[in-house]
């Protein structure tokens, strides 16, 4: 009977299935060291199979909501609580299932290293962190699991802390990370502000405060509380600054490429699948507190910094580094599409792209990986993780080559993956929405066509260099040295293939429409135009085909037309477009220099007038000292000593000697008849 | 005898003790000092507990707790009256938070003395003599008295810091002493101008009494600092100046910029346990007398200064962090820390919110907590190789696993990660000065904004110092002989931080371990201010 009450609750369920994570996390840390594969796995799992059980009974199904007092403050009540619908169900689902194969996967890739046990245990953290974001009910504890989730993320990409460029890497993340936080932050004090509470539901739910408040007049009214309306547009900025720093949106993207000195699982599972999405979620989480101009912003961000990480992406020779590029062009794909109105596109392809994306990076992950451990075994050190260093690996591993095509395929988008549906419906619903706009929107979808086509490039060139060709660093006589990853590995690199497919998302490949995930979620208001939607997917893929094409031909073919090394273009895209530089230059190097003088200020000013004051009083008492001692106590000695010389010079009188008295009254009396003859 | 003179006398009794005792027994003194901050602790956690959270003190009498009022000094003085000054005892939500807090300050700096090796006697004496003055600051409701406890605090800490202190100790020593005095000079003249402007209406006698003092209504008509008559001085409302003069003597402590400098100096200089003290508990006092005397006496004037006061708190916010950046010693960097998180008590404090004093109320028992356990840390690196150079180190994570452990928990509920009890904190001052434009008009929103940066800036000096001193291949100064004298965390400093971490922890996770204490009071108090 308590069974069956146990598995009614589901809000209990949801708690149990995000604290399990915490558990192993506290659990391992305080055990030190011994592994605790295991034990992170089988918690994780269980998480998982909670997961699904709920989502098996809250998709589509009434939202889940359980609170409890948390803390009073004077008369106002803060409640902690889940709140379970579509959105975070999806998302548990996605974290705790991408969770599971990266554990799985991190068995193989992370062993033998000394302090694994600190990597079961921070990934433990992590999952705790991602699965309390997605079930939260309130903006406090949501901001709450925000900043966990870059902790853990800060403990992660600074798990080999002893590597300068990981703790380095580490700090940016952090510091980046931070700075969304107050824009975080301050959305709270604004909502707080205006409507007394931080309950999503009670704010954004059916009738909730924020629909029912209006703008009159330039201020923002709810009840009987009013502020001016321009802080209705500062609030939906701020939550975006937020949403921006977490999914690495320009110009707060450079964290991402830098975070890729954690170790590859880690890449995969935070900063691809699961905890770079949350900024998407948040924006979709609370998305009626953004205001038109918010989402024209978001609009342009997106596209923006889906275009800018294409290009970065053509030049770079990192494997990670390209991958993190990727992700960051993707991630810009889900905040346009979220800009414009397309809603449930946009989680839709967060759905799609966390399996791809995963997949990715995990294929990436085994290639690194061998090549590692061949590097060890024939002490033949080069940067394995250099793209133009590699090549030929097709046939060493079959597994990885398939799994990379795959992935890739659905990344750009080529019919029969899941990336088709997804991506192809952002850009249909981008040409729908720029058809109702005017002047500079007209560029937007053509922009996101480019970007498209550009990832065709970027990706096949990393398949073609990785894959084909011959092998440019290890000779061919010990290229069969190199196998294909270990069995744990393979199997992940397998399951994540599965689902890439569109069968996982939709019965009917050429149409997103179709897919279950898709209309889980409240359709747009965008008007349709039925023409894009076979037009679109059309010159999407002609072209993606065609530049597959020509990276075949000039990778593989070495056939292509000059390289464009050497030109402005390409070092703008080789450096990153030089943001590093620009923020180094601009605001590190400022604020060191702002706060050496403010320093210098508080040593020589501050602290300078205050011995200042102190010398100015030590100088006054001494020369009040003198004073004292020269002019009034000089006085009190000169009335003494003149009192003395009287003294004395009466004393003389007093010899005892009788001719002296003799002499002296004759003196006198001489002198007393002298003076008196003469007057 | 109340609960509450066993509290602040029972350091006498230890004293005492200490004296009588022959120097042969000097290594058994920090027992007894251990032994007295264990008992108030259990005292503090048996008032906590029997605590009434729905009678709310400030400014009624009888809403206090565990009162203890008996006449001390009457003298009668012909015309003017009969002196009244009354041993007068009594806690409230705003008070009692902070003797939990003394308590388990004074046990961790108990355990930060075993570092001390001259002269125990008078170490400990002077140190148990802070104590009781420590506490009695927080018991007492009389003027008179408070300023004893007051005045008292800083003999010891004299003493402590001029002759136990680092290398230049005696400046930092001359240098605190003078800087403070120069506070509670001035604020006698305020107290004397009080008591002949308040009548006591049960015995028509002018009175100490701070509760009657809160009551406009107990005025002398015409007085200097009665509301009503609206006297001036050099052209200012004497009651603003009292305010301004209170108000200045009380910043000092906390401290506020421009009058900070003695902080870091005498951070410095002090050994460990006085670090620990003055940040723990000595810059809470600051606080807890802006609230329970400049706001709650003078609340007039408090609302007149309420823009000013928070323009304080947010410069000594982005100020304090930006000098924490800048610095090279970390025990500096710490101090200047400090000042930049007391500038959110002074943000809270101002916004006269309720969430605003709760949020300030929250960070000062968390940064009491929080300072602690950092000076402790910076302290236990220091005993082991006399250096605290930020460059002297590198890659202490590889070899003091542990150390690295709480430094990480101290450093990161520093800098404001939620879960630990300084981001509920300053979340909730920032909210209390956000809202302030909206409830009482008191402060404007970009203050709050503004002050906001100052958690960006608490992270960048915290995992700086992180990366710079714990990360990355190991490095020392020392080299190899250093490298054996930095062993990990032993028994007793796990004993002194794992408190600290855990009070931390709890009160980021249930607030309301705190907030439903003081939530009676802080409303009263809001009341109070803002009518």
């Amino acid at each position: 009977m308590e069974g069956l009450n146990f598995l009614e609750n589901r809000g209990l369920i949801a708690l149990l299935a995000a604290i399990l994570p915490l558990f192993s996390f506290v659990f391992i840390l305080s055990s030190k060291r011994g592994g605790g594969a295991n034990f992170a796995l089988s918690t994780i799992s269980l998480s998982f199979l909670l997961s699904m059980y709920l989502f098996s009974h809250i998709w589509n199904a009434e939202p889940e909501h359980k609170q409890f007092s948390w803390f009073m403050i004077g008369k106002v009540q803060f409640y902690a609580g889940i709140l379970l619908n579509n959105l975070s169900i999806l998302m548990m689902v996605l974290v705790s299932g991408i969770s599971v194969l990266v554990h799985i996967y991190s068995r193989e890739y992370m062993k033998n290293d000394p302090n694994i046990h600190r990597y079961w245990a921070y990934l433990g953290l992590f999952c705790f962190s991602m699965l309390g974001l997605v079930i939260s009910d309130s903006l406090l504890l949501i901001y709450l699991f925000w900043e966990l989730v870059g902790f853990s993320s800060y403990l992660l990409i600074g798990f080999w802390f002893s590597k300068h460029a990981a703790s380095q890497a580490a700090k940016k993340a952090f510091i980046m990370n931070r700075i969304g936080d107050l824009g975080f932050l301050t959305g709270i004090l604004i909502i707080y502000t205006q409507f007394q509470t931080l309950d999503l539901a009670r704010l954004f739910g059916d009738g909730g405060l924020i629909s029912t408040s209006s703008i009159e007049n330039g201020l923002w009214i709810s009840g009987s509380q009013q502020i001016p309306a321009i802080w209705l547009s500062i609030a939906g900025l701020a939550f975006f600054l937020g949403a921006m720093a977490k999914s690495a949106q320009f110009p707060l993207h450079t964290w991402l490429p830098d975070a890729m000195e954690g170790p590859t699982s880690v890449s995969s599972l935070i900063h691809a699948a699961t905890m770079v999405a949350a900024g998407v979620f948040l924006i979709a989480r609370i998305y009626p507190v953004f205001d038109p101009l918010v989402l024209d912003i978001m609009v342009w961000v997106g596209a923006f910094t889906a275009f800018m990480a294409a290009t970065i992406a053509l030049t770079q020779n990192d494997i990670k580094r390209i991958l993190a590029y990727s992700t960051i062009s993707q991630l810009g794909f889900m905040v346009m599409a979220l800009g414009i109105g397309a809603y449930s596109e946009s989680i839709f392809h967060l759905a799609t792209h966390a399996f791809f994306k995963c997949l990715l990076f995990l294929a990436a992950g085994s290639v690194i990986h061998q090549l590692h451990h061949y590097c060890e075994k024939y002490k033949h050190n080069f940067d394995h993780q250099d793209i133009r260093l590699m090549g030929g690996l097709r046939k060493r591993m079959p597994f990885a080559f398939f799994g990379m095509c795959l992935a890739s395929a659905a990344l750009v988008g080529l019919p029969l993956t899941s990336g088709f549906l997804s991506k192809d419906s952002i850009l249909i619903r981008t040409f729908e929405w720029t058809a109702t706009r005017e002047g500079v929107f007209v560029i937007l979808p053509w922009l996101m066509v480019l970007t498209s086509w550009l990832t065709a490039f970027y990706i096949f060139r990393l398949v073609f260099k990785v894959f084909f060709g011959e092998s440019r660093e290890i000779k061919a006589d010990k290229l069969g040295q190199i196998s294909d990853s270990p069995v744990q590995m393979k199997y992940v690199l397998l399951i994540l293939s599965f689902f890439c497919t569109f069968i996982v998302f939709a019965f009917n490949p050429a149409s997103f429409e179709s897919s279950w995930l898709w209309k889980g979620f409240e359709v747009s208001m965008i008007r349709e135009i039925s023409v894009y939607h076979w037009l679109v997917p059309l010159i999407l893929n002609l072209g993606s085909f065609l530049l597959i094409f020509i990276t075949y031909r000039i990778y593989v073919l070495d056939n292509g037309p000059q390289s464009m090394k050497g030109t402005w273009l390409y070092r703008i895209s080789n450096q990153e477009w030089f943001f590093n530089e620009i923020y180094n230059f601009m605001f590190i190097r400022s604020v060191e220099r702002l706060s050496l003088l403010s320093y210098r200020f508080d040593r020589t000013v501050i602290d300078g007038l205050v011995i200042s004051m102190a010398t100015l009083t030590k100088t006054i008492s001494s020369i009040i000292d003198w004073f004292d001692r020269r002019i009034i106590d000089g006085l009190v000695n000169a009335s003494g000593s003149l009192s003395r010389y009287i003294g004395r010079f009466f004393k003389n009188f007093q010899s005892g000697r009788l001719q002296h008295y003799l002499t002296t009254m004759l003196l006198v009396v001489l002198s007393f008849f002298i003076l008196s003859y003469l007057i | 005898m109340n609960l509450l003179s066993i509290l602040i006398f029972l350091p006498i009794v230890a004293v005492l003790l200490i004296l009588v005792l022959p120097s042969a027994h000097q290594q058994r003194f920090k027992y007894i000092s251990l032994g007295v901050s264990l008992i108030q602790f259990i005292l503090s956690v048996f008032i906590y507990t029997r605590f009434n959270n729905t009678s709310a003190g400030i400014n009624k009498e009888e809403q206090f707790q565990l009162i203890e009022k008996l006449p001390w000094i009457r003298l009668d003085l012909g015309s003017i009256g009969k002196l009244e000054i009354d041993y007068f005892l009594g806690i409230d939500g705003l008070s009692m938070p902070f003797l939990m807090l003394s308590a388990l300050i004074m046990f961790v700096a108990t355990l930060a003395s075993w570092e001390i090796k001259t002269n125990l006697k008078a170490y400990f004496s002077l140190f148990l003599l802070l104590n009781t003055a420590v506490m009695g600051v927080f018991c007492a409701l009389d003027f008179f008295l408070f300023y004893i406890f007051y005045e008292l605090m800083l003999l010891p800490l004299y003493f402590l810091i001029g002759m136990w202190g680092g290398a230049r100790r005696e400046y930092a020593a001359i240098k605190f002493f003078l800087y403070t005095l120069f506070g509670s000079v001035f604020m006698l003249l305020v107290i004397i101008g009080l008591y002949f402007s308040v009548l006591n209406p049960a015995t028509g006698n002018h009175t100490f009494n701070m509760i009657l003092m809160m009551d406009p209504g107990n005025y002398i008509e015409g007085s200097v600092f009665s509301a009503i008559a609206g006297q001036s001085i050099f052209g200012i409302s004497a009651r603003l100046l009292a305010f301004i003069v209170l108000f200045i003597a009380f910043a000092i402590k906390v401290p506020i910029v421009p009058l900070h400098t003695w902080l870091p100096d005498a951070h410095v200089e002090a050994p460990t346990p006085v670090s620990i003290i003055l940040a723990g508990l000595l810059l809470k006092v600051g606080g807890y007398g802006i609230l329970r005397i400049c706001f709650s006496i003078f609340p007039d004037s408090a609302i007149q200064s309420a823009w000013w006061i928070g323009l304080i708190g947010l410069i000594s916010i982005l100020y304090g962090a930006m000098n924490a950046l800048a610095q090279t010693d970390l025990k500096r960097l710490i101090a200047y820390s400090s000042v930049s998180h007391m500038g959110f008590v002074l943000l809270g404090i101002a916004s006269a919110t309720t969430e605003g004093i709760s949020g300030a109320m929250l960070q000062m028992i968390s940064h009491g907590a929080l300072s602690a356990m950092l000076f402790f840390l910076v302290g236990m690196i220091y005993s082991r190789v006399h250096d605290r150079e930020i460059s002297s180190f590198r890659g202490l994570a590889e070899l003091m696993p542990q150390f690295t452990f709480f430094v990480m928990i101290a450093f990161f509920a520093s800098l404001g990660l939620p879960g630990f009890s300084a981001f509920m904190a300053e979340a909730f001052s920032l909210i209390g000065a956000f809202t302030s434009e909206d409830v009482n008009g008191l402060l404007p929103r970009w203050m709050a904004i503004g002050a906001s940066v100052g958690i960006l800036l608490s992270a960048a000096y915290f995992l700086w110092t992180l990366q710079r001193m714990f990360f990355g291949q190991i490095r020392l100064k020392g080299g190899d002989v250093w490298k054996d004298q930095l062993v990990d965390v032993n028994t007793r400093e796990k004993f002194a931080l794992v408190p600290l971490a855990v009070l931390a922890l709890l009160l980021g996770i249930f607030p309301s371990l705190l907030f439903d204490k003081m939530n009676a009071s802080v409303l009263a108090l809001v009341q109070l201010i803002t009518g």
